[in-house]
């Protein structure tokens, strides 16, 4: 860890398996004072997840100022939100995280429909290894790149291309001249490879019992 | 297992990823509803993939937090979502009374969006053409002091609520999930009381199987809100037995 800022770095560490995205844990628990309208609580939240939406956001749309727009969006529809939470159903940074990458792509699918054809073929391009806007090397950053490592190449290419530039499978299957059906299996068994190897395999047994 | 097939099952991956279309996303989130096996694998998916988020991580500027938590000050939340449980029982007494009619209103307001009805209500009447009623009538019921609510299962499919005041002798009736009937048949609303029985209205059910709201008046000690499955045009009295039937005054 850099000698940086140490107050901060809490807030981008992340951890293990469910319940333990680290300090994140106390997450789930500040969500629901959230959801009573505890505005405290909502400071708290902001701190400890405003820099991982702000982070996704950045991936996706690439340009700062429009992925800060879309993180204090996200920041303020977790507060209007936060009474949907269910803390039975997954952690509260998935549930943040969920808001956030979906805005994020909503917001990226809005600015390519009106940008050039051209323009688009050169955003595709995604490097999963970039550094130069993180706060500092974390040890979640390393434990994802290593699991993202140990996905086949195409596993890797079609998640990345989902998750951070926010395109469909149809759009990755067109990018890559790989059939649809390919694409969409192989986002899944990526999914699957990264869950196990980050550790959240079983880590929501109980979902679906009433 | 659902009728959806296993086409749906493959979109699991690139649904967590976001990288569906809207319609898709739309139809997936709508089986997701009936298939606790894939709410399993979202739920640990998910993990997976926010941590592909948090792991780019980037601080934010320090001028923007004040504006948050501005924002948030001056903006309404979300009411928690009450469980099917929560409806099954009637309630007196303000506290949880509210709560319910802040559900029931809400989807109230969300099946009047859906059906394409504007702020108002409608109700169609023995001829089964449709009236609007005095603007604020839903919610006069839905806020009155003494208002109860009540849920029962539909025979033939679906679910009824019927929320009542007895005070302004009025009662409001939502129903979701109603079998769709044959153009032939329409379902109609009944008061059924000591003094026999009264027409109160032929339901409109939209794709979804929602009806509703629809205002009766008139509500006395005694009366129950019926449901019956009448000819197209309507009838002056049932002709077969309620599918449900509510206490029109929620005991």
């Amino acid at each position: 860890m850099t000698g940086g800022d140490r107050g901060r770095s809490r807030a981008v560490l992340g951890g293990g398996a469910r319940g333990a995205h680290g300090p994140a844990r106390r997450l789930d628990g500040l969500l629901t004072d959230v959801a009573r309208g505890d505005e405290h609580a909502y400071e708290a939240v902001y701190d400890l997840a405003s820099g991982w939406v702000l982070g996704a956001a950045r991936k996706v749309l690439r340009d700062p100022a429009m992925a800060e727009e879309v993180m204090q969006e996200v920041m303020l529809e977790v507060w209007r939100r936060a009474s949907r939470f269910d803390p039975a159903l997954g952690s509260g940074t998935a549930w943040v995280m969920t808001l956030a990458h979906r805005r994020a792509v909503d917001r990226v699918r809005s600015e390519r429909s009106h940008a050039d054809r051209e323009l688009r073929a050169a955003t595709a391009v995604i490097d999963y290894d970039d550094v130069t806007e993180a706060v500092e090397a974390s040890l979640e950053r390393e434990r994802v790149r290593r699991c993202l490592a140990s996905l086949t190449p195409l596993q890797r290419e079609c998640v990345s291309l989902a998750y951070y530039g926010g395109y469909t499978y149809a759009e990755v299957a067109g990018l890559l001249g790989v059939p649809a059906g390919t694409v969409k299996t192989r986002m899944r068994d990526g999914l699957i490879r990264l869950r196990d190897c980050l550790g959240y395999r079983g880590c929501n047994d109980d979902i679906g019992r009433p | 297992m659902t009728s959806d097939g296993p086409d749906l099952h493959t979109l699991v991956g690139a649904y967590v990823l976001d990288a569906v279309s809207a319609d898709e996303r739309a139809r997936f989130s709508a089986h997701l509803a009936g298939c606790s096996a894939c709410r399993a694998e979202i739920g640990e998916l998910r993990e997976a993939a926010a941590s592909l988020g948090t792991a780019q991580a980037v601080r934010p500027r320090p001028e923007v937090r004040e504006a948050a938590i501005k924002a948030a000050r001056v903006t309404g939340q979300l009411a928690p979502v009450l469980s099917r449980n929560d409806l099954t029982t009637s309630r007196r007494g303000q506290a949880s009374g509210s709560r319910a009619i802040r559900w029931v209103a809400a989807a109230a307001a969300a099946i009047a969006v859906a059906g394409g009805v504007a702020a108002g209500t409608h109700y169609a009447d023995m001829r089964g053409q449709q009236s609007r009623p005095v603007p604020g009538t839903v919610s006069d019921v839905m806020l009155a002091r003494d208002a109860v609510m009540r849920s029962a299962p539909v025979r033939t499919g679906g679910m009824a609520i019927v929320v009542a005041s007895q005070r302004k002798h009025m009662a409001v009736f939502i129903a979701h999930g109603l079998r769709a009937l044959p153009r032939t048949r329409r379902y109609e609303l009944w008061l059924m009381g000591p003094r026999g029985e009264r027409p109160a209205g032929l339901l409109t059910v939209s794709a979804g199987g929602m009806a509703g709201p629809a205002v009766i008046s008139g509500v006395s000690a005694g009366d129950m809100v019926g449901l019956t499955i009448e000819p197209a045009s309507g009838s002056l009295k049932p002709t077969s037995a309620p599918v449900v039937m509510i206490d029109g005054q929620g005991r």
